[in-house]
């Protein structure tokens, strides 16, 4: 995998105890075109706190161009932005 | 019952906290890895190495040192501006995670903290807790400590230092003769540059040789301090460890000009943004100064301050700023400056104080204005009022006060 760290748009789940799913989001590429990529799966949630600053690190997987990717998407408590971390 | 206090202190700081927080927003390199350095803004005159990483030591960086010879022995240095909001956010955590293993966590500095572990954990010895408070920070906040063990605050401390990176250390009295006695003399804890030339001259080299000295010997050369440093050489030291953070001495603030200062109105100037900064503070702590001192650096970084002490203590910007004018008037030997500082010390509260009989009667007006520009501020930006001396001077009406809530280096254990 690798890294890219580009804030995307997303459409995210709160339910009432608190847990956060990511459910889709939107990416705009080299070309300036946005992409809509909808989260199949969430095969893992972990949170981090390096450097005491708090993320939740999601590994999930999608279908992009007809192929099954798996990559990990991050998000920022301190500044709620979300991020496609690693694919 | 004998103590157990450890000594944590993250590894090159301010270099690792930024590396890790670049590490986590996806950053390729580690800057831990390559010849690194954290340094103040060049442009205006604050060009100094805050924080280096190992590669940089080896090309014999310093910290302290400019950044244009530092630049010099490593052409391919990086120098990443200082983030001090991160480095405060990297210390609570790190406090945050010791809070779990005792209550009393002394915050010494920005990056070292003091445990006292006496009687807290009957299932695991100190050692292990030592062990798995370092491994912690490496796993869970990214960055690499030292932590000392011992017995009392300044063991712990000198134990921490014993070898870096990512160690745990111990330093019982039982070890001293061995680990500690054979270190050479200016890796004690205050022996610094004033007091190594004096201990030279007496052939003193090692700790253990000064810890075999007569203590009737070093107080007849370095007074009261010498015998401070002979009890240190022994690992003599009965400091408690006082939770929280330290309680504040005094509040100071102190400004590199981006250019020479060389005539008094904008001097004084300075002085005046430096006190508002720092008499804000001051307010906001709920602290009255009794001494005032002004300190000045001159083009040739050569260093001079004087002091007063107040006939009655105050918060009072415009008092404060009365006092450093006519310090700074009787002091200053009309050369170019690039450096101005304000200190106030010897801080009382500001519940009960003595007023004199020959405070001024503006006193109670003053506390009013400065309490009101304060809640403005609060409320609405720091620049909602200024003075009207500041605008088009060239100075910034509040000056200094970079992210300081913790000094990053302190003299008392």
């Amino acid at each position: 995998m690798r890294v890219l760290m580009q804030s995307v748009d997303m459409i995210c789940c709160t339910n009432r105890d608190g847990v956060i799913t990511p459910i889709k989001f939107r990416i705009s590429d080299e070309k300036e075109e946005n992409r809509i990529v909808k989260i199949d799966r969430i095969l893992n949630r972990k949170e981090e706190k390096l450097a005491g600053n708090r993320m939740l690190v999601f590994t999930v997987q999608s279908v992009i161009r007809g192929r099954e990717c798996r990559f990990e998407m991050k998000y920022e408590f301190s500044t709620c932005k979300w991020f496609l971390y690693k694919i | 019952m004998e103590r157990k206090i450890l000594h944590v202190d993250a590894n090159s700081a301010y270099l690792s906290w930024e590396a890790v927080y670049r590490l986590q927003h996806g950053a390729e390199t580690d800057l831990r890895t390559i010849p690194s350095v954290v340094g103040g803004d060049e442009k205006s005159r604050r060009g100094i190495v805050l924080a280096k990483s190992i590669p940089a030591k080896k090309y014999n960086i310093k910290t302290g040192e400019a950044l244009w010879s530092a630049r010099g022995k490593c052409p391919n240095l990086v120098v990443l501006p200082p983030s001090y909001p991160l480095y405060m956010s990297c210390s609570d955590a790190m406090v945050r995670l010791l809070k779990r293993y005792s209550p009393n966590v002394e915050r010494y500095s920005v990056d070292e903290c003091f445990v006292d572990l006496t009687g807290y954990s009957q299932k695991k010895t100190a050692e292990e807790i030592a062990w798995e408070i370092k491994e912690r920070c490496r796993t869970e906040l990214g960055f690499t400590v030292n932590v000392g063990l011992s017995t009392n605050k300044l063991l712990a401390k000198m134990a921490s230092e014993l070898e870096k990176p990512d160690k745990m250390h111990t330093l019982y009295r039982h070890e001293i003769p061995e680990k500690f006695w054979p270190l050479p003399v200016r890796e004690l804890f205050l022996s610094g540059p004033r007091t190594l030339p004096k201990l030279y001259k007496l052939n003193i080299f090692t700790i253990g040789q000064l810890a075999h000295a007569s203590p009737d010997l070093l107080q007849h050369h370095l007074k009261s301090h010498g015998l401070t440093i002979w009890k240190y050489a022994n690992g003599l030291d009965d400091s408690p460890v006082v939770p929280g953070d330290r309680v504040i001495k005094g509040i100071g603030n102190s400004t590199t000009s981006p250019f020479n200062v060389d005539n008094e109105k904008e001097a004084l100037l300075y002085l005046l943004s430096l006190t508002e900064t720092a008499a804000m503070r001051l307010r906001s702590k709920g602290m009255l100064a009794r001494v005032v001192t002004v300190s000045l650096r001159d083009t040739q970084l050569s260093f001079y301050s004087h002091q007063c002490r107040l006939i009655s203590p105050t918060d009072s910007t415009l008092l404060l700023y009365r006092q450093a004018k006519g310090l700074f008037k009787e002091m200053w030997r009309k050369e170019p400056l690039r450096h101005l500082g304000v200190h106030f010390s010897n801080l009382v509260e500001n519940k009960f104080f003595q007023t004199s009989f020959f405070d001024d009667t503006v006193v109670f007006r003053q506390q009013a204005i400065d309490k009101t520009i304060d809640e403005i501020r609060g409320s609405y930006g720091n620049d909602a009022v200024v003075r009207g001396l500041f605008p088009h001077s060239g100075i910034p009406p509040l000056c200094g006060g970079v992210y300081e809530a913790f000094p990053t280096m302190r003299s008392l254990l």
